[in-house]
């Protein structure tokens, strides 16, 4: 029998008609018709601005929209982009797209845009967030450009954000993956990135797509990818970016994607990774990140109680998941009242370490882990929206640097728990 | 008037192919080291083996040659170094013999500074002839006029230092504009054309039409008034010589242009300026965008007039009518030597501007031969001539026409020195390796390519009058068209491409034909309901005839 196909003959008819290109930008999108119409002009007009010369495509991968998304892709005219900007297109500039299957999933939409970019020959994909309302055209440049001009293969953005945003990227996934792969990749789960034809031929190659990691957080397994095979990673600031509003229901599957993935590469990387220590800093283009002050209204007591409740429900849970001193730490930081709640990074680090050890091990289902840790995440998020509502910007970046520095410190013990249990 | 061996039909420059030939560079038959008539008639078995049907001479006028000849000083004559008039009625006759029509070029702006009309203009201002030029005793007048040869003119005025006033020009300063606000000159430049339509030319390429007239707060160009000229000398060429050409050189965006052919009333041909540069910047993009997109802007013209179409001739593959991003774009890709680089364009040839590449030199022609309008082919072209972009000016694209191997290149007898302009001497494109001799004697030489495709386009009405469509596959590699007249419908398809291309092209409304390709002959699959799949090779095209069979 026949391998199954990844591309359609449609789609694949449509790459014949839009041929060798030098950039490919990458949509995945699912039911985004509220916002992919100004995204997709932001797009043209980026090209035509920043890359009037190159032959470039957008290249749509939508997980069966019912909301007709696909067409506003294709349909974007490039007629408004002259006009609203004066821009002048200098060749045909193709945009494209294909259904890849009826449910989105990230792994195969991301895999589907590398692919087309594989056959068309980019020499650079950049990948846009249906999300994206804040895009400028500038960003295509920010991305694109260390990759065309600088041969770095893989670069990730720096936002300017709210400082109550990121929550999760600053917290957890930029300090582990800083201390277990010893790169400073700011957004290592990153909406919007470019790649080169070098890194993505790579990733392609290595059937990556067939372990469960990858398929989780294909983003995610990008960057660890490119961090373990030393490719050249640089991080360019892209400006304001606005985190999409989520539900509690979302932040389960975001821990899936994002924690779960980063997670289960450690199974496979450990040869890596386990020899790594310290970390060095990634070239940094056009900025540095910035936190845009706010007014925040937390809802502390929420925050708190959800904490408390989840330490006290799920303790069998925590017992087969945790060390006892650790557990212990959690359960008095569950007395404290809202006034002088305090996760400290320390409790933090550890107990993250000590869930990834025992997803490791799979002490019990490994989703029951990550459900597990969305409660003492809440705790951690009320600490850190604490810390940052009154400190200063400045001080926000001295007390990320100062939590990566205990995720560091910690990783020996790590390495120490990773085999052995508790 | 002489009895005209050529019947004059109407319409006849629809279905030419105009050959481009300066009498200075093609052949030297005296042996003093410019070329000649003489040399010219000696040289029309060439010609008419080439299968081209009219032939345009450049200025042969007597002349200072400042401008090589775009500068005249007598308008009745032959510059001597070329021969006398007697040497062109013998040319003439012996083109018209062979089916060769000619056009010849006239200068209707400006004349020389030596002209004798100027010299009395300018010899005080009493002189009958004073208000023949454009004289002012302030520069201030005319400010919205564009300069056209920006690297070397500062104004569109000049001082005189005898007649003590300014004098406008829109070329060189030593080019005067003509003042044809004044009867007097319109009568007299009309008894120039007389004079060589009674020796028997077939048509006249005006040069520099837009600029005849100037009036205050305007652009000077295309001016009511100007249009009102062409079409008082058009109504008498119809009257007194029909069937004569009027070919318009105006660079100017196709709208702009338009105005030209009036209502069939003013010019029958006029060069489409801006497509020239878009075929080149389509090639290097890989992109028909830019040439679809100038033809839809075309607007459609009377049916009795023509575009005239071109890839290179005598002057700069002019950026004159591109966007600066175009201009850009273009200077980078095929002129990065600042040198190759004038005014606001490239002077280069045509195969060194598609760096000598066989292929993109036939698809170029290829396109050339069929889009709506008359192909033009300059002197050379057709062997894949090269240039000499240190010759100065546009003197690089005007070197001697390459014959031989042998001495000077088959061009002249004289001593090399004597030469009025080096040969290319350079390995690759040098007489020594590019010339008619040996290209003659190869069957899959770049000139018997170019003869087999003038014959097929001449033996083609449809290419020459035939309606345009385009098709827009979805591969925007691939420029296809199909060209319709009567029952006679011709596909063509063309790969702007370095590499090879797939194209699904839709041709429903033509079910049930087959397709013939026009240079083998051979059969291709009937058309039926689904799209069309051609595969092609890089720069590759294709000319199909529909039949229904």
């Amino acid at each position: 029998m026949a391998e199954e196909t990844l591309l359609t003959d449609d789609f694949v008819r449509q790459l014949i008609n839009v041929g060798e290109v030098d950039l490919v930008v990458g949509l995945c999108t699912h039911n985004n018709s509220k916002t992919i119409e100004p995204i997709v002009r932001a797009i043209q007009a980026g090209i035509l601005k920043c890359f009037p010369r190159e032959r470039a495509a957008i290249i749509n991968a939508d997980g069966g929209s019912q909301d007709g998304t696909p067409k506003l892709v294709t349909g974007a005219s490039i007629d408004d982009v002259w006009n609203a900007s004066k821009v002048y297109a200098l060749r045909t500039l193709h945009a494209i797209s294909t259904t890849y299957a009826r449910t989105p999933d990230p792994s195969t939409a991301l895999r589907t845009i590398l692919e087309a970019a594989d056959l068309l020959r980019a020499r650079a994909c950049v990948l846009i967030s249906p999300d994206s309302t804040t895009i400028e055209p500038d960003w295509l440049q920010h991305l694109a450009r260390p990759i065309f001009y600088d041969n770095f293969d893989l670069v990730c953005p720096i936002y300017r954000r709210k400082r109550s945003e990121g929550v999760l990227v600053r917290n957890l996934l930029y300090p582990m993956t800083r201390s277990i792969y010893g790169y400073r990749v700011r957004e290592p789960y990153a909406s919007e990135f470019a790649i080169s034809s070098r890194l993505a031929s790579n990733f392609l190659n290595q059937e990556i797509w067939k372990q469960d990691w990858s398929r989780m957080g294909p983003e995610i397994s990008l960057t660890i990818t490119a961090v373990t095979g030393k490719y050249r990673i640089a991080q360019s600031f892209l400006g304001t970016k606005v985190a999409p509003g989520r539900s509690t229901a979302d932040l389960v599957s975001v821990m899936r994607r994002t924690v779960g993935a980063l997670f289960s590469s450690l199974d496979v990387n450990f040869p890596v990774w386990s020899t790594i220590t310290g970390s060095e800093p990634v070239s940094t283009l056009d900025g540095q990140p910035e936190g845009m002050p706010e007014s925040l209204r937390i809802n502390r007591k929420h925050l708190r109680d959800m904490f408390a409740s989840g330490v006290a429900q799920l303790e069998t849970v925590f017992r087969s998941i945790l060390s006892p001193p650790t557990f212990s730490e959690l359960q008095r930081i569950a007395t404290l009242g809202v006034g002088e709640f305090n996760y400290p990074a320390d409790v933090w680090a550890k107990t993250v370490f000590e869930f990834a050890a025992s997803y490791h091990r799979s002490v019990i289902n490994r989703d029951h882990i990550l459900q597990a840790l969305v409660p003492l995440y809440r705790g951690r998020s009320l600490t850190f929206l604490l810390e940052n509502r009154d400190g200063s910007v400045e001080s926000d970046e001295t007390r990320e640097e100062s939590l990566c520095g205990e995720f560091e410190r910690l990783k020996p013990y790590l390495l120490e728990i990773w085999g052995n249990g508790k | 008037m002489n009895e005209l061996p050529l019947k004059r039909e109407a319409g006849w420059y629809k279905d030419s192919i105009i050959y481009q030939i300066h009498v200075r560079t093609f052949s030297d038959a005296n042996g003093d080291g410019v070329g000649d008539f003489p040399g010219l008639a000696q040289r029309l078995d060439y010609v008419q083996e080439l299968g081209v049907n009219a032939i345009w001479l450049m200025p042969f006028f007597p002349s200072p040659l400042r401008d090589d000849g775009y500068d005249i000083a007598e308008y009745k004559s032959v510059h001597p170094s070329y021969g006398t008039l007697e040497d062109f009625k013998n040319f003439l006759a012996i083109a018209h013999e062979r089916g060769i029509r000619v056009i010849i070029e006239l200068v209707l702006n400006h004349t020389s500074d030596q002209h004798p009309w100027f010299l009395e203009s300018r010899s005080s201002h009493d002189n009958p002839k004073r208000d023949w030029y454009v004289w002012s005793d302030t520069d201030s007048k005319y400010r919205g006029t564009r300069i056209i040869f920006l690297d070397t003119e500062m104004s569109n005025w000049a001082w005189d230092p005898i007649s003590k006033a300014y004098y406008w020009h829109r070329f060189f300063s030593h080019q005067p504009d003509l003042n044809y606000d004044n009867p007097a000159v319109r009568e007299e430049m009309w008894n120039v054309m007389k004079f060589w339509l009674e020796l028997g030319v077939d048509g006249f390429r005006l040069d520099a039409v837009p600029y005849l007239i100037e009036r205050e707060a305007t652009s000077c160009e295309n001016l009511p008034e100007t249009h009102a000229i062409i079409r008082d000398l058009r109504r008498k060429v119809d009257e007194q010589f029909p069937g004569t050409l009027l070919l318009a050189e105006a660079n100017q965006w196709p709208a702009d242009l338009r105005p030209y052919f009036g209502d069939g009333d003013e010019f029958h041909m006029a060069f489409h300026f801006p497509l020239m540069p878009r075929m080149f910047m389509g090639l290097r993009l890989e992109d028909r965008k830019p040439i679809t997109e100038i033809l839809q802007q075309t607007p459609a013209i009377p049916a009795s007039c023509q575009w005239c179409l071109f890839l290179r001739n005598h002057d700069e593959l002019t950026l004159e009518m591109v966007t600066d991003a175009e201009r850009d774009y273009m200077y980078d890709l095929y002129a990065r030597d600042k040198a190759m680089r004038l005014n606001l364009g490239i002077r280069r040839r045509l195969a060194p501007l598609l760096d000598n590449d066989r292929r993109r030199i036939e698809l170029m022609n290829g396109m050339l031969m069929s889009m709506p309008g008359t192909p033009i082919i300059y002197y050379g072209d057709e062997i894949g001539m090269g240039d000499n972009v240190y010759l100065g000016d546009r003197n690089g694209v005007r070197t001697p026409m390459q014959w031989s191997g042998g001495w000077n290149g088959g061009f002249s007898a004289a001593d090399p020195e004597s030469l009025y302009s080096p040969p290319i001497l350079n390995p690759v494109y040098g007489y020594q390796a590019v010339n008619v001799l040996s290209q003659r004697r190869t069957p899959h030489s770049l000139l018997s390519w170019m003869r087999h495709i003038i014959e097929i386009r001449r033996s083609t009405p449809v290419f020459g009058s035939g309606s345009i469509e385009f098709l827009y596959p979805a591969n925007h590699r691939i420029l296809a068209y199909v060209r319709q007249l009567g029952k006679e419908t011709i596909l063509v398809v063309n790969n702007l491409s370095s590499a090879a291309q797939a194209v699904e092209l839709d041709l429903r409304r033509y079910t049930g034909n087959i397709l013939i390709e026009m240079f083998g002959r051979n059969i291709f699959p009937r058309i039926g309901d689904l799209p069309y799949l051609l595969t092609l090779g890089p720069y590759q095209f294709f000319w199909f005839r529909l039949r229904r069979i």
